[in-house]
């Protein structure tokens, strides 16, 4: 018996006027939805778009057709079009509606080159379609040039007020193991002067910038430092085919997706350390343990034997997730860590690491890691302010 | 006149328990240009891909023949978060045939839902009882705060639901 079926269709009639009219449905087990788009075929952009939904998971799922016109003026056969479609209707109105979106618009491409072989065949009779695709192939980039960060060394002219940094029930030296800064993370949205700010502001020891897939010159990390008065060290977070790892101490610059087993190697000849970043993020709508994976069943996966630590504490995960890591690595035995995993400034030191020694570089946190002693802790929310400590009479440490 | 179709596409994904512990998704397109089907064998509870196979047998791109060695490249792959990257990553470094991971794609995408669905079907009839059941599933999952319209500021899910 089926379990789940999704079925989507898609029709394209040429309007003779240089748009198509494309009609798109989607329908499953949940979602029942279509679409009309007009799409130019000379421009491959969207002019107009309306959609409905038949059957929907809530009832106020309906809010997201006034959002469908966020497609208008994409154009079909950008770089960046699912990232596009996928942000400001996905997000902004339904993603399974984005997904129809997607579906027709790869559709329309294909009449697009339809259409415009006919076109051509009309002059060279002999021409056949796959020599007609072949000589009009976009010439696509297969490395995408590095977007390197260009740091500026002059301090900022407002300097904001550091906090006095008093802890509750914290000890240690408290590090920010994983943040994002844009434009070295694309899916962030602030910058790393404005990340690391408020990093200080807030009384974090230190941070560790784990941008993905990218590796910060060594004197730009100084740099930083110096600018913002705060102890910066240098990490990476690196998709493996075995997910995201944090890994600190090599500096490779490893694009695309490697084998965690490759990364293992490479990480290991440098002397450096591996964290398995939110190892049991799960979905949506279900988790994990809603389809049977107990922590007995997560223990046994292999991957966990080529990390040296599991992320037990990360911000961007549901706590239960955080909580079944953090079982998952006690039953182990492996270290945990914390980290923010922030995208925006508010999100730096929600979670951070506390470790029982001063670390001052970057050499010196790696043997700190590799040590085992230190703890994965709430940062942000365990920061009290002097007016809350004039207030509420806490003890300043 | 008549008003003819210049294109037509109909992709069709489904998942089928095989056993306990094995899921079986498929992913069949047929459109204009092309006629292919990819299925993958997923290991429970890991969610983690165990076989996949895939055949093009229409085409119009020369890269979309012979995928077998790109999907090999997924076996091993666990269906969650971050998917999508880790699949075209892999599939890309043997084919510039994107269709293959597009397939691959679909067949986990389904996954997902075929679980979506067994949640959803918990979700009360009555309105106001609706109403409460997705605000607890947004409370206990913020990553869902936001996500769409439907649990964005304004709509009455989340009325009372601190953003993240």
């Amino acid at each position: 018996m089926l379990k789940f079926q999704r079925t989507k269709l898609v029709n394209i009639i040429n309007n003779n006027d240089g748009t198509l009219a494309v009609h798109g449905t989607l329908d499953d087990h949940i979602y029942q939805i279509e679409i009309d788009m007009v799409i130019g075929i000379d421009d491959h952009a969207i002019r107009a778009i309306d959609g409905k939904w038949i059957r929907a998971e809530n009832s106020e799922c309906r809010r997201a057709i006034p959002f469908l016109k966020n497609a208008i003026g994409i154009k079909i056969d950008s770089d960046d079009f699912t990232q596009h479609v996928n942000k400001h209707v996905g997000r902004k109105a339904c993603p399974h509606f984005a997904n129809l979106i997607i579906e027709c618009s790869n559709a329309a491409e294909d009449a697009v080159d339809m259409l415009k072989f006919e076109a051509a065949g009309k002059d060279q009779p002999e021409l056949t379609f796959e020599e007609y695709l072949a000589g009009n192939a976009p010439v696509v980039p297969k490395d995408k040039p590095e977007a390197r960060v260009s740091v500026q060394p002059d301090r900022p002219e407002k300097q904001a007020t550091k906090e006095k940094k008093i802890l509750v029930g914290l000890n240690g030296f408290c590090v920010d193991l994983h943040i994002h800064t844009f434009p070295a993370s694309q899916c962030s949205s602030s910058s790393v002067d404005e990340m690391l700010q408020e990093a200080g502001r807030i009384g974090l020891d230190a941070v560790c910038i784990t941008d993905h897939n990218y590796v910060w010159k060594t004197a730009d990390i100084h740099t930083l430092s110096e600018k913002h008065g705060i102890l910066v060290f240098n990490g990476n977070e690196i998709t493996t085919d075995q997910g995201d790892m944090l890994v600190f101490g090599m500096h490779k610059d490893v694009q695309g997706i490697i084998k965690l087993k490759e990364l293992k190697q490479l990480v290991d000849d440098a002397n450096g350390f591996i964290i398995a970043a939110h190892p049991f993020r799960g979905f949506l709508i279900f988790n994990t343990n809603e389809i049977g994976l107990t922590v007995e069943k997560a223990m046994q996966r292999p991957a966990l034997k080529q990390v040296n630590a599991l992320e037990i504490l990360n911000g961007k995960v549901t706590e239960r997730e955080n909580v079944f890591a953090g079982k998952v690595a006690a039953g182990l035995g492996m270290p945990a860590t914390g980290g923010s995993d922030a995208h925006d400034v508010a999100g730096v030191g929600k979670y951070a690491t506390c470790f029982d020694v001063k670390i001052g570089n970057e050499e010196e946190l790696v043997e700190a890691l590799k040590s085992g002693n230190y703890t994965p802790c709430k940062f942000r929310d365990n920061i009290a302010t002097k007016a809350q400590v004039a207030k509420n009479g806490i003890l300043e440490i | 006149m008549a008003n003819l179709l210049c294109y037509s596409r109909n992709r069709a994904a489904s998942v089928e328990q095989i056993d306990e512990t094995t899921l079986a998704a498929t992913c069949r397109l047929q459109d204009s240009l092309t006629d292919a089907e990819v299925t993958l064998r997923i290991r429970l509870p890991e969610l983690e891909i165990i076989d996949a196979k895939g055949t093009f047998t229409r085409f119009s791109r020369d890269e979309c023949s012979g995928i077998e060695r790109a999907l090999e490249k997924v076996v091993g792959v666990r269906i969650g978060a971050g998917m999508k990257k880790i699949i075209r990553g892999l599939v890309g470094e043997i084919t510039d045939c994107n269709e293959v991971a597009g397939l691959v794609e679909e067949c986990c995408h389904a996954v997902i839902l075929a679980f979506t669905k067994d949640m959803l079907g918990l979700v009360p009839e009555e309105l106001a009882k609706e109403k409460e059941f997705f605000a607890k599933m947004v409370k206990e999952n913020i990553r869902l705060y936001n996500s769409c319209a439907a649990f964005a500021p304004g709509s009455p899910i989340v009325e009372g639901i601190d953003p993240p």
